[in-house]
C-alpha cells in the first residue's frame, strides 16, 4: 500500500515541473519544491541538513534521495522527523555504503507510513541505527523488506527480532545476511515468533499429548518451515504414518490458532483411525480424486464425530462456505464439505444437495471407505457435465484444518504415463517422499526419544542432525534481558561422553593431600549426622520412657495432669541433600596460576576430586558435571557422575580426563543440571558451580546478556526448588558473580592455591 | 473382647469383574493369605468388604503409612491408673478373636511391620508379642489380606521376595466400560449415559498413563465427577474439578486432558 502511494506520489508531482538532468540543479530544484511541505520555522532547519550531506563527500545519490524523501515525512508525522533522518542517513552513509544511504529516506517513509505515530518511527530509526553499528552489511537488507516488516510487526517487535537475529549470528556477517534478508529459516520462525504467530513448536508437546489422549496415537510429527514449503503444503500432510504439520497457520492468531492445530491433528487423528486403506489412483480424473478425498475427510470425522461428539464444536467453525457464492469448483467443494458435516447448513444447489443425499443415504456403510469412491466419482462426472472448470495446480484443501490426503492414494506405478493434471499430485507426492528418505532416520530417533522428552520436562529433545559423538540434545530457552522475555527452544546443551583419563591421578591427589582428608574425615565424623539418636520424652514413639512414665505417675497419684510425653523413639536424623557440582572447564581454566604454575582446571579437578571424597562419605547423593560452550547451538555438557551411579574408577577417569577448551555459556548448563535435580527427591538440592570467569561465548559481543540469562536461571531454579551456589575462582570476579547468584551465595577465593582446602571445608559449612 | 462393631451391617456394592469372588472364597476356606493387586481407586477395598459380609466375618482394615510401626500393628503397653496395660493392635486383635485383618497399602509402612506378619502367614499360623512374651494362636476364622499397588512403587518400597511369596494374589484392574460405567452409576444416581460419557473420559486419561501420568483416573475418580453431576454441575466442570485437576500439575497435560474432555462431551 505505502509503496504503491509514494511512487504514485512521485510520479504525480513530478510531471508538472520537469526535474533538471543536472545532479546539482536537481537538488535545489528539489531543495525548493519542499518549501511549501515545511512549517516556515523548519525549512531553514531541513534546507542546512540538505546542504550538509551535499557538502558531505557521499556523492550525489543520497542528499537527492533525502531531499526528494524526507520532506514526505512532514505530513506522516512531523518536521523534527524529518530534519533528524539526516543524521541516520549520515550514519548509514559512513559505517555502511552509500546504497544503504540512499535507500535509507525511502525505507523511513513506507515506515512512517504505516507507523503513522511519531514515537514509534523513533523507535524504528533507533533499530535501524542499533543495526547499522552493530551488523552494517545487513542493514540494505533490512531496508529492502521495510514493508513487510513494519506491516507486520511494531516497533518493538522488530526490535526483538533484530536482537535474535544478532544473538544467533554473533560475528558471522555471512548468517547475519542470510537472517536480515530471510534467505536462513530461522529468521522466518523468530518473525513469526515475535509477530505473535503461534508456531507449531509451542503447542507441540501439548498436541502429541492430545493425541495419545484421544485415540493412543503416536505418530512422528515433524513440522515444515513455512517460507520452504510450496502453496500445496500450507496443509497437515500424512504420508506413511508421518505427519507433517506446517510451522504456522498464516492468518491465525492467538487461541484461533491453537484451535487450528488442534483440529488439524484432530483430523488426522481420524484418518490414522478409520482410513485403513489407501485408494488405488486408477483412472480417475483430479477432480473426482478431489471428492473422494473431500468425502473420506467427511467419513472419517463422522465416524469420529460418533465417538467424540465433542469434535463437532473444534471442527465446525473453520466451516465457514456460503451458500450464494459463484458456482467455481473451489467453492462448490467448500460448500459440499461444510453441508456433510453442519447439519444445520442450507444449500439450495442442486448437486450439493445430491452430495449430501448420496453421502448419508442409509444404505451407506460408513465405515467402509468404497462409499465416497462410489459417490465421488459420480459426484465428480455431474462437475464434469457441468463443464466446470477444475485446476488441481492451485486447488488447496478447504477447510485449512483438513490435511492435503496425499497418504489416502495409492499411486502405484504410473508415475511415468501420467497426464499433467495428475501429475501435480504425483510431484507433490515425490516431493514428500524425497524429504521422507532425508530425514527418515531423525524421524526413528525423535520418536524413540519422545518417550524420555515426556518425563515432565518441558525443555524439548530432539536428536542432533550432525554427526557427533553424543547421547542426547535438548534444547533450552535463553533470556533476554533487552527484551525482558526468554526465546523458546534458543539453545541446545549436546551432552558428548566425556574423556578417560588416569582415574589413578584422583587418588594420588587424595594421596598428596592426606592432611587435608585426615581433616575432612574428622570433620566428617564429629558431624556424622547419620548416627541414629535416641528422643526421649515424645508424644508417640515405640517404646516407653521410662523415666517419663514414672514421672506421669507421681504427677497423677499427686492428682496433677500427667504429663503425656511419655514415649521414646529411635530416629536417624539423616541429611537429606543432593548435590550438583558443576565445573566450568572453559579455555581460560588452562591458564596457569604464576606461583605454582598449576593450571585452574587442574586445581579445580584436585578440589573436585576432594569434594566428591568428603560427599561420598557423608553420604550425600552427588553428581558431577562439566561444560564448556562453542555457540548457543553447541553448549558441551560432560557427565562425570550421575546421581544414580557409583562414585567408581570410571567416574574418577572421566574425571581425571577433563581437558580446558571453549568458552562459558553458563545459563544453558545450568538449565540442563537445574534438570537432573529437580528429579532428586530429597529436601534441599544444591547446585554449585565452580567457574573461573565471566559468562561469555563466541556469538555473544553483548557481555550482559549471559550474566543476565544466568542470574534468570538461578532465580528460575530457587522458584524450583533449587539453590545455586557459586564458588568464584576469579579475584575481580566479585561483580557479575554477585549478581548472577546474589551476594550471599558467592565464595570467591582469591588465592586460588588454596581451592583443593577451601571447598570441602565450605562445602561441609554450606551443608551443615 | 467382641469383634461386632467390626461386622459390615449392610452389604456393600460390589460388582465383579471375574470371577474373583469365587477365587477369594476358596481362599478363605483355607485362610489363605491374599494380596491385591491393582491400580488406586479401583475396587480393592470395597471387594474385602463385600467379601467380609458375603463370609460373615468382621474385618479389621489398617491403612499403612510411612510412620507406622510393628507396634502399632501388634499392641503396646499404655498406663492407666493402676500402672501399665497392655493394649491390642488392630492385627493382635484379629489373630486373637478371628478377622480378616485388611492391610491396605502394606508397603507403604515401615519394612520391619511386614516382618511382624512373617509367622502369620506359614502353616505356623501364630504372632509372637515380644514385649509381652506371649505367643497368640491364630483364631481359626482369622485370614490376613493385603493390598498391594505395583504401579507407583519406587526401588525402596517393594515387598520382600520373603514376603510375596507367603500370598496367594488376585489382581484387579478398572472394569470393563459397560460394568464401569453401571458402577458410577449405582453410586453416584446419574444415568447410565453419563456415566458411559464419563468412562470414556477416563480412557483418555488411561492413555496418557506412562507419558507424564502416573496412573489414569480410577474408578473413584469417575464417581466424585458423578456425584458432583448428580449435584447439577456440568460434565466439564465436574470432569476439572474431580479429574483433571487432580491428577497433574502438568500444564500441558492440563490443557490436552481438557480438550480429550471437550471432544467426548
Amino acid at each position: 500500500m505505502a509503496a504503491a502511494s509514494t511512487t504514485r506520489g512521485k510520479y504525480a508531482v513530478l510531471p508538472q515541473h520537469k526535474e533538471p538532468g543536472d545532479p546539482d540543479e536537481r537538488l535545489v530544484f528539489l531543495i525548493e519544491k519542499a518549501k511549501s511541505f515545511f512549517p516556515k520555522e523548519y525549512y531553514p532547519l531541513w534546507k542546512d541538513s540538505c546542504n550538509r550531506l551535499a557538502q558531505a563527500g557521499y556523492g550525489t545519490l543520497i542528499p537527492l534521495s533525502y531531499a526528494r524523501h524526507s520532506p514526505k515525512l512532514v505530513k506522516l508525522l512531523n518536521s523534527e522527523a524529518a530534519i533528524n533522518l539526516a543524521a541516520t542517513v549520515s550514519l548509514a552513509a559512513i559505517k555502511v555504503n552509500r546504497a544503504t544511504a540512499e535507500l535509507l529516506p525511502k525505507a523511513a517513509v513506507i515506515a512512517a507510513h504505516e507507523l503513522q505515530n511519531y514515537s514509534s518511527f523513533i523507535a524504528w530509526i533507533n533499530t535501524i541505527e542499533e543495526l547499522i553499528q552493530s551488523a552494517p552489511e545487513s542493514v540494505l537488507a533490512v531496508l529492502e523488506r521495510t514493508q513487510k516488516i513494519v506491516t507486520t510487526l511494531t516497533p518493538t517487535q522488530f526490535k526483538s527480532w533484530v536482537l535474535a537475529g544478532l544473538r544467533s549470528t554473533g560475528d558471522d556477517t555471512l548468517r547475519q545476511i542470510q537472517y536480515f534478508s530471510f534467505t536462513d529459516p530461522e529468521s522466518e520462525k523468530w518473525f513469526r515468533h515475535e509477530a505473535g504467530d503461534v508456531v507449531y513448536t509451542d503447542l507441540d508437546r501439548k498436541l502429541k499429548l492430545y493425541l495419545i489422549s484421544l485415540w493412543n496415537l503416536r505418530p512422528p510429527i515433524r513440522d515444515l518451515p513455512a517460507s520452504t514449503a510450496p502453496l500445496s503444503l500450507r496443509r497437515i500432510s500424512i504420508t506413511n504414518g508421518v505427519v507433517r504439520v506446517p510451522e504456522v497457520f498464516p492468518g491465525f492468531h492467538g487461541e484461533q490458532a491453537e484451535k487450528i492445530f488442534r483440529a488439524g491433528l484432530a483430523h488426522v487423528g481420524a484418518h490414522l483411525v478409520y482410513s485403513t486403506k489407501r485408494f488405488p489412483l486408477g483412472e480417475l480424473k483430479p477432480i473426482q480424486v478431489a471428492l473422494v478425498s473431500l468425502l473420506e475427510d467427511a467419513r472419517v470425522e463422522h465416524l469420529a464425530m460418533q465417538v467424540f461428539p465433542g469434535l463437532r464444536k473444534l471442527w465446525l467453525p473453520f466451516h465457514v462456505a456460503k451458500s450464494n457464492g459463484p458456482k467455481l469448483v473451489p467453492l462448490l467443494l467448500a460448500r459440499l464439505s461444510r453441508a456433510l458435516i453442519d447439519e444445520n447448513y442450507h444449500d439450495g444447489d442442486g448437486w450439493i444437495q445430491k452430495g449430501r443425499d448420496m453421502f448419508f443415504d442409509s444404505s451407506n456403510d460408513m465405515s467402509d471407505p468404497i462409499m465416497c469412491r462410489k459417490i465421488g466419482v459420480l459426484l465428480g462426472n455431474d462437475l464434469g457435465q457441468l463443464r466446470a472448470q477444475f485446476n488441481a495446480k492451485t486447488y488447496v484443501v478447504e477447510p485449512p484444518y483438513r490435511d492435503d490426503n496425499m497418504g489416502l492414494w495409492d499411486f502405484g506405478d504410473q508415475q511415468g504415463t501420467e497426464e499433467d493434471d495428475q501429475g501435480i499430485f504425483i510431484e507433490a507426492m515425490r516431493m514428500e517422499q524425497q524429504e521422507k528418505e532425508d530425514s527418515s532416520e531423525s524421524d526413528t530417533e525423535r520418536e524413540e526419544n519422545d518417550e524420555e522428552s515426556e518425563q515432565q520436562y518441558h525443555a524439548r529433545e530432539s536428536t542432533d542432525q550432525e554427526q557427533r559423538e553424543s547421547e542426547v540434545a535438548v534444547r533450552y530457552p535463553e533470556f533476554d534481558y533487552l527484551t525482558g522475555t526468554e526465546r523458546p527452544n534458543w539453545t541446545c546443551v549436546v551432552e558428548y561422553f566425556p574423556d578417560f583419563g588416569d582415574a589413578y591421578k584422583i587418588e594420588r591427589i587424595l594421596e598428596t593431600h592426606q592432611n587435608l582428608v585426615n581433616r575432612i574425615t574428622n570433620l566428617i565424623q564429629s558431624a556424622n549426622v547419620s548416627l541414629p539418636e535416641r528422643l526421649h520424652h515424645q508424644n508417640i514413639g515405640e517404646s516407653l520412657d521410662l523415666d517419663a512414665c514414672i514421672n506421669a505417675i507421681i504427677s497423677r497419684r499427686m492428682g496433677e495432669i500427667p504429663d503425656p510425653h511419655i514415649y521414646s523413639t529411635t530416629e536417624r536424623k539423616h541429611r537429606d541433600l543432593s548435590v550438583m557440582v558443576l565445573l566450568d572447564i572453559s579455555n581460560s581454566t588452562n591458564d596457569r596460576i604464576p606461583k605454582s604454575g598449576t593450571s585452574v582446571l587442574e586445581l579445580e579437578i584436585q578440589s573436585t576430586a576432594l569434594l566428591a571424597y568428603a560427599m561420598s562419605e557423608l553420604k550425600d547423593p552427588f553428581a558431577i558435571s562439566a561444560f564448556c560452550s562453542d555457540g548457543k547451538e553447541d553448549v558441551h555438557y560432560y557427565r562425570i557422575k550421575n546421581f544414580g551411579t557409583d562414585y567408581d574408577s570410571t567416574a574418577r577417569a572421566y574425571l581425571a580426563g577433563l581437558t580446558g577448551k571453549l568458552s562459558t555459556r553458563m545459563g544453558p548448563a545450568m538449565r540442563h543440571a537445574a534438570r537432573d535435580l529437580t528429579l532428586q527427591r530429597t529436601h534441599r538440592r544444591l547446585l554449585l558451580v565452580i567457574s573461573d570467569g565471566e559468562p561469555s561465548d563466541i556469538d555473544v559481543k553483548d557481555k550482559n546478556y549471559l550474566v543476565e540469562d544466568a542470574r534468570k536461571v538461578v532465580r528460575s531454579n530457587s522458584r524450583l526448588g533449587i539453590d545455586t551456589f557459586c564458588v568464584g575462582l576469579d579475584a575481580g570476579g566479585d561483580n557479575y558473580l554477585h549478581k548472577i547468584f546474589g551476594r550471599k551465595n558467592v565464595a570467591v577465593i582469591d588465592n586460588i592455591d588454596r581451592l583443593p582446602e577451601r571447598l570441602p571445608m565450605l562445602y561441609l559449612r554450606l551443608t551443615a | 473382647m467382641n469383634l461386632d462393631s467390626y461386622f459390615i451391617a449392610e452389604e456393600p456394592y460390589y460388582s465383579p469383574t471375574h470371577n474373583e469372588i469365587q477365587l477369594f472364597e476358596a481362599a478363605y476356606a483355607t485362610r489363605m493369605p491374599m494380596m491385591l493387586k491393582g491400580p488406586t481407586g479401583c475396587g480393592k477395598t470395597r471387594f474385602v468388604e463385600y467379601m467380609a459380609w458375603k463370609l460373615k466375618k468382621p474385618l479389621i482394615t489398617v491403612s499403612c503409612h510411612e510412620d507406622m510401626t510393628a507396634s502399632d500393628l501388634v499392641g503396646r503397653y499404655l498406663l492407666d491408673a493402676e500402672g501399665t496395660v497392655w493394649h491390642d493392635g488392630p492385627l493382635t486383635l484379629a489373630v486373637r478373636y478371628g478377622a480378616i485383618c485388611y492391610l491396605d497399602e502394606i508397603v507403604e509402612a515401615r519394612q520391619d511391620t511386614s516382618v511382624v506378619i512373617h509367622s502369620l502367614t506359614d502353616d505356623r499360623r501364630m504372632l509372637s508379642l515380644e514385649k509381652k512374651n506371649e505367643v497368640v494362636k491364630a483364631h481359626q476364622d482369622f485370614q490376613i489380606v493385603i493390598s498391594y499397588n505395583p504401579g507407583y512403587q519406587s526401588v525402596l518400597k517393594d515387598l520382600k521376595e520373603s514376603t510375596k511369596q507367603r500370598f496367594g494374589a488376585i489382581d484387579f484392574d478398572y472394569p470393563k466400560a459397560d460394568d464401569e460405567a453401571k458402577i458410577i452409576a449405582h453410586e453416584s444416581g446419574i444415568d447410565v449415559d453419563t456415566a458411559r460419557k464419563l468412562v470414556q473420559i477416563s480412557d483418555r486419561s488411561r492413555n496418557l498413563k506412562g507419558h507424564g501420568l502416573d496412573e489414569g483416573a480410577s474408578t473413584r475418580m469417575l464417581i466424585y465427577a458423578a456425584q458432583l453431576i448428580s449435584q447439577g454441575v456440568s460434565l466439564e466442570d465436574a470432569c476439572e474439578v474431580a479429574l483433571v485437576l487432580p491428577i497433574t500439575d502438568d500444564h500441558d497435560i492440563r490443557n490436552a486432558l481438557s480438550s480429550a474432555i471437550e471432544a467426548c462431551a
